[in-house]
């Protein structure tokens, strides 16, 4: 309780961009009870670019899902930018996501029927905000994509698809990234173009990402790696690079 | 967001082709009947409004009561009055009109008839500016023999002026001499009227009204003060004649016309609706498919920020712009529709002045409403289950949790279906029209929800002879596995299946009592009745009858209306001394001998519902002698031929004007021959028919058949969306399943084995909605042969044509199928695979 009203008190404006204080989440119930989360307490600090690693069934992605406001947590509480966002109904949760989070996905998930740029301005225009032309401008110029905005995503390339929903998550200027495998169906050019953007947009916007991913040489552009085995906190990495990743994956036993 | 629900609807074109097509037939349905009576109306308001332009009075009696949907009965005037209307200042010209039964006899010896139009003979008016008749060919009437005909008959049995015609009358039939051919207006006909107007004496003299008048037209001077003319009329005329304007006589004619529409307008649109409330169950099941197979998309949006609201309203908007543009098309064919059928009338001879449709304002309105309202209302539940997607769906393949809702579904099911069965019985018991309505739709969603509950084990137990094979086996396996979609599904189907059950039932009983009555109402060997629906029986018949050798009794029944305590019921009258030998009656109270005093007789029914027994004075009232009271001298068990209410002939003819025969009942000797002789000797009147007791009932019979003919046809449509619905459903899980149908493409199936699987998933669908269907429309077929007895004497469950049902709708299933069919087994293996 104490924490709570703490943390309520923090002025917004210098709160992390996202913490978790005791988070646990357990699926199913009794014997069949399986335990995603198990007591994680995480901060993700404002203007960096965060990489979330562990092996399968780590529970990485269920991290994220309740930190996104996306799950549930069965107990402990998660904040974006200082805010507790437990108490949020769902109509609370629609505008956080709409507003200060965006979210790339491994499978890109565009709509299949909107054009490019529609897509990138969906959020915005689900807002009813007007969409800030030169905003847009820079994001596809940057993602090199201002070719490509009048097209369908089935006639995009992956790597293309991609960038589209990275602009997508940038185009609210959210407070908050966070992408899920994003360059998990990406071949290695692709990859490295993505993880460049996400990099840039840290250091150039300020922006903040967390990113969740298997693979070392993703995680070497991030500025901080945090490690989950078995639901649970299991050390961190500062300015990684992909030897000191894979040795701390090595030694992780994994 | 907009942007999402257009795009969407783009991308679905198929789908929702499909799922238009309900609301179109539906709309098209609405709009056409709404167009059509427009027209009519329009037509018959031009009609009149030309024939009484230059009138500017009419002098008739008032009315008694009025009799619902055709013109009140009024007295006829003494011809007197017309000299003393002539003389009144400000009135130019004022001419006597008298009316009735003139049908004319074609070249081969058969009544010339109409299909329900009149068959009219009057007086023609020499004076321009009164007569409705413009003389095409020849001359104007000169002699007792001479008529003038109208250009429709003239032209369809090709007469021509100077030929002879024979015309029956209701007294006894005559031959003139055509002297001209006229116009009615600038018509060649009145809407299917046949005409035959003569010289003033002569038509007094064969329409029965000598020295009598129906109604004098007025002409007022030109420069005349129309009111003070009005006045001074009134002031000349007796007590019970009153004046009106030509306008108040144009429209009341077209609001006679109206109300006869009114009822045939309101059949056609119960169809529509059923039609329509079938098509809402198409939209429901294939809104419901689609938000499941969208569940990625949904998710998604919500995962970038649509709220619930927006959610639902773009599912809401995608209903209502499929409802709008498919409501459009309707209208759109249901204008051609009502073209097509006034050129069906126009084939049948039936001239409707020239005039286009008319579109009015209120069909694209009403068009609309009802298009767009279904689409949506039909499409809530499936937009609240599309909010009720969580965002994380669009990243997990986490199944969602229904069991609770369907739990909360089934008790909700169960209570609309309480709901309903009590609102059918009170509507059935009132009796309430509206209240049925209501209660067989409750019945209807309530079995549609409801239904999933049993569409696993009876789709498994339908299945069964079709699960030999592999391909019938996973056909079998599909409908069971999602049996809240076969229960959506099927439900179109049941209500269609439902409604023809229901009928079904109701005419068979309908049709066996019809027969049945005919022993148990009547001894009489020989019935004689008009031959068609405008003819009349001549009062010349029963004397000719009764001089045939071998006939021992004649007794002419009469029918008339009349007011019974204030409410408007049919009185019908035999004459007493031959009533036992003609009529069965069962007297429960009163003695035979009281119908000959002028008493009163009626049936238990309305003795028990009025607390009257014999020795009881009532009020009644009748168009021509006004109020007074009767004396009920009788009550007998329910007589179908006789109806509720019977007097003797004396009485009835005492209150009525020349009242037509409804029938000639003839008892005879036995002899075979006398039917025969009968019929020769009624040769010379071709207006009427001479049917044996058998005959008769085989005619009662044939008429329900004809009548359940009709309905069928219409119900057709219902049958139809509904498997538009099997089509749309079965297409939309090809698309569903297509990797699945790839996958046992490439592990061996054949094409044709494909389309054997899609083909038992139909015929199992459809079966499992015809067996409910048949079944809730077999009771609601009983429920409302209980409700009219003892009207309708006999419950008859026509178990082999609901048998033949079931097979037809197997058989319906399986043609539904032939497309989705074709298109699984098109599918290419590899593509089929890949696809996402």
């Amino acid at each position: 309780m104490s924490l709570t009203s703490e943390t309520q008190a923090d002025d917004l404006r210098t709160a992390p961009a996202a913490h978790s204080v005791n988070l646990r989440k357990t699926y199913g119930t009794g014997q069949a009870a399986v335990q995603a989360l198990a007591d994680i307490s995480v901060t993700f600090q404002r203007g960096q670019f965060t990489a979330v690693m562990g092996p399968s069934g780590s529970g990485k992605s269920t991290l994220m899902h309740c930190m996104a406001g996306l799950d549930r947590p069965t107990s402990g509480q998660t904040f974006v930018g200082g805010q507790d966002i437990g108490h949020l109904d769902d109509k609370g949760l629609t505008q956080l996501r709409r507003d200060r989070i965006g979210f790339v996905f491994q499978s890109f998930n565009l709509v299949p029927t909107l054009t490019a740029e529609e897509n990138i301005t969906l959020p915005a225009d689900l807002a009813g905000k007007k969409v800030d032309q030169e905003w847009l401008k820079y994001l596809v110029a940057q993602l090199g994509i201002a070719d490509r905005l009048t097209h369908r995503p089935n006639a995009m390339s992956g790597g293309q698809q991609q960038r589209v929903a990275c602009a997508r998550a940038l185009i609210n200027k959210p407070a908050l990234i966070f992408a899920d495998e994003p360059t998990g169906n990406l071949d290695s050019n692709a990859s490295a173009e993505m993880l460049s953007f996400l990099r840039r947009s840290v250091q150039e916007l300020g922006q903040s990402v967390v990113m969740v991913t298997h693979d070392p040489r993703g995680a070497a552009y991030a500025d901080r790696v945090v490690f989950l085995a078995d639901g649970a906190l299991a050390g961190e990495l500062l300015k990684p690079t992909q030897d000191s990743v894979l040795e701390r994956m090595r030694t992780m036993g994994a | 967001m907009w942007k999402v629900t257009i795009k969407g609807l783009l991308a679905r074109k198929l789908r929702l082709a499909l799922t238009a097509i309900a609301i179109v037939l539906g709309v098209t349905f609405i709009s056409g009947t709404l167009i059509l009576t427009d027209t009519l109306h329009s037509t018959f308001n031009t009609l009149f409004s030309s024939a009484y332009a230059k009138i500017d009075f009419q002098v008739r009696a008032n009315a008694q009561f009025s009799t619902s949907g055709i013109s009140a009965i009024r007295n006829p005037l003494d011809e007197s009055l017309l000299t003393t209307v002539e003389h009144v200042p400000g009135v130019e010209a004022a001419d006597g009109q008298v009316g009735g039964y003139a049908q004319y006899v074609a070249p081969d010896g058969k009544a010339i008839t109409t299909g329900g139009a009149s068959t009219l003979g009057l007086n023609f008016d020499p004076n321009p500016e009164i007569s409705q008749l413009r003389i095409i060919s020849g001359s104007p009437p000169a002699s007792a023999d001479d008529v003038v005909m109208d250009a429709g008959t003239a032209t369809k049995y090709h007469f021509a002026v100077g030929q002879q015609v024979r015309i029956l009358f209701a007294g006894p039939p005559r031959t003139f001499t055509i002297t001209g051919i006229a116009q009615f207006g600038s018509v060649s006909n009145l809407a299917g009227t046949t005409l035959a107007a003569f010289t003033l004496p002569t038509a007094q003299q064969v329409l029965d009204e000598p020295g009598q008048f129906d109604d004098i037209n007025i002409v007022t001077a030109p420069g005349a003060d129309k009111t003070a003319v009005q006045k001074a009329i009134a002031q000349v005329l007796p007590p019970g004649v009153q004046v009106v304007t030509g306008q108040t006589v144009i429209s009341e004619d077209t609001t006679s016309v109206d109300q006869a529409l009114s009822f045939f307008n309101t059949a056609l649109l119960i169809f529509a609706f059923i039609a329509l409330f079938v098509g809402g169950f198409t939209i429901l099941n294939t809104f419901s498919i689609i938000v499941g197979q969208r569940t990625k998309e949904l998710a998604l949006l919500r995962i970038v920020g649509a709220s619930r609201r927006q959610v639902f309203r773009a599912m809401l908007g995608e209903a209502a712009i499929v409802g709008f543009v498919s409501s459009l098309i309707g209208i759109g064919l249901g204008a051609l529709t009502a073209l097509g059928i006034e050129a069906l009338l126009r084939g049948f001879g039936i001239s409707l002045p020239s005039g286009s449709l008319v579109f009015g304002a209120r069909t694209v309105v009403v068009g609309l409403a009802v298009g767009v309202g279904v689409t949506v209302i039909s499409s809530i539940s499936p937009a609240r289950r599309a909010v009720r997607v969580p965002p994380i769906a669009a990243i997990t393949d986490r199944p969602l949790d229904s069991a609770r809702s369907s739990r909360r579904r089934f008790t909700g099911g169960g209570i609309l279906a309480l709901v309903g069965v009590i609102a059918l019985a009170i509507g059935l018991a009132a009796p309430a029209i509206i209240l049925v309505g209501v209660g067989a739709v409750c019945i209807f969603v309530a079995v549609a929800i409801l239904a999933a509950g049993i569409a696993r084990p009876l789709s498994s137990v339908i299945g069964r002879p079709l699960a030999r094979g592999i391909p019938g086996r996973l056909g079998r396996e599909n409908s069971m596995r999602n049996p809240r979609r076969t229960a959506q599904t099927a439900s179109a189907l049941m209500v269609g299946l439902a409604l023809v059950s229901a009928v079904s039932v109701f005419g068979a009983s309908l049709s066996k009592s019809a027969t049945n009555s005919v022993d148990s109402a009547i001894s009489a060997n020989l019935l004689i009745t008009s031959s068609n629906g405008a003819a009349q029986v001549s009062d010349t018949v029963p004397a000719l009858v009764a001089a045939v050798p071998g006939v021992t009794a004649v007794a002419t029944a009469y029918r008339g209306q009349f007011e019974f305590r204030g409410t408007e019921e049919t009185l019908t009258s035999v004459p007493p001394q031959n009533l036992a030998a003609t009529v069965i009656l069962h007297l429960t109270a009163g003695s035979l001998g009281a119908l000959g005093n002028g008493e009163l007789f009626i049936d238990t029914t309305t003795a028990n519902a009025d607390h009257l027994s014999v020795g009881s004075t009532v009020p009644v009232q009748f168009a021509r002698t006004g109020s007074g009271t009767a004396r009920i001298g009788g009550i007998f068990q329910a007589n179908a031929l006789i109806g509720s209410y019977l007097a003797g002939n004396d009485y009835l003819l005492s209150h009525f004007l020349r009242p037509n025969p409804a029938a000639v009942l003839v008892a005879t000797n036995g002899s075979g021959t006398v039917g025969n002789a009968v019929t020769n000797a009624l040769a010379a009147y071709p207006n009427v028919q001479v049917q044996t007791r058998a005959q008769f009932e085989q005619a009662q019979a044939a008429a329900v058949n004809q009548l359940l003919g009709l309905i069928y046809a219409l119900l057709a449509l219902a049958v139809i969306i509904a498997l538009i619905g099997v089509v749309n459903t079965l297409m939309l899980s090809v698309f569903e399943r297509t990797r699945e149908i790839g996958l046992l493409r490439a592990v061996g199936m054949k094409r044709g084995q494909v389309r054997a699987m899609i083909r038992s998933e139909s015929v199992i669908l459809s079966i499992f909605g015809a067996i409910i269907g048949i079944v809730i429309g077999t009771g609601l077929g009983i429920a409302m042969v209980q409700a009219l007895k003892p009207g309708i004497s006999v419950t008859v469950v026509p178990v082999a044509e609901l048998v033949i049902f079931l097979v037809l709708a197997g058989l319906l299933g399986l043609l539904a199928a032939t497309w989705p069919a074709r298109r699984a087994a098109r599918l290419d293996v590899l593509a089929a695979i890949a696809a996402d």
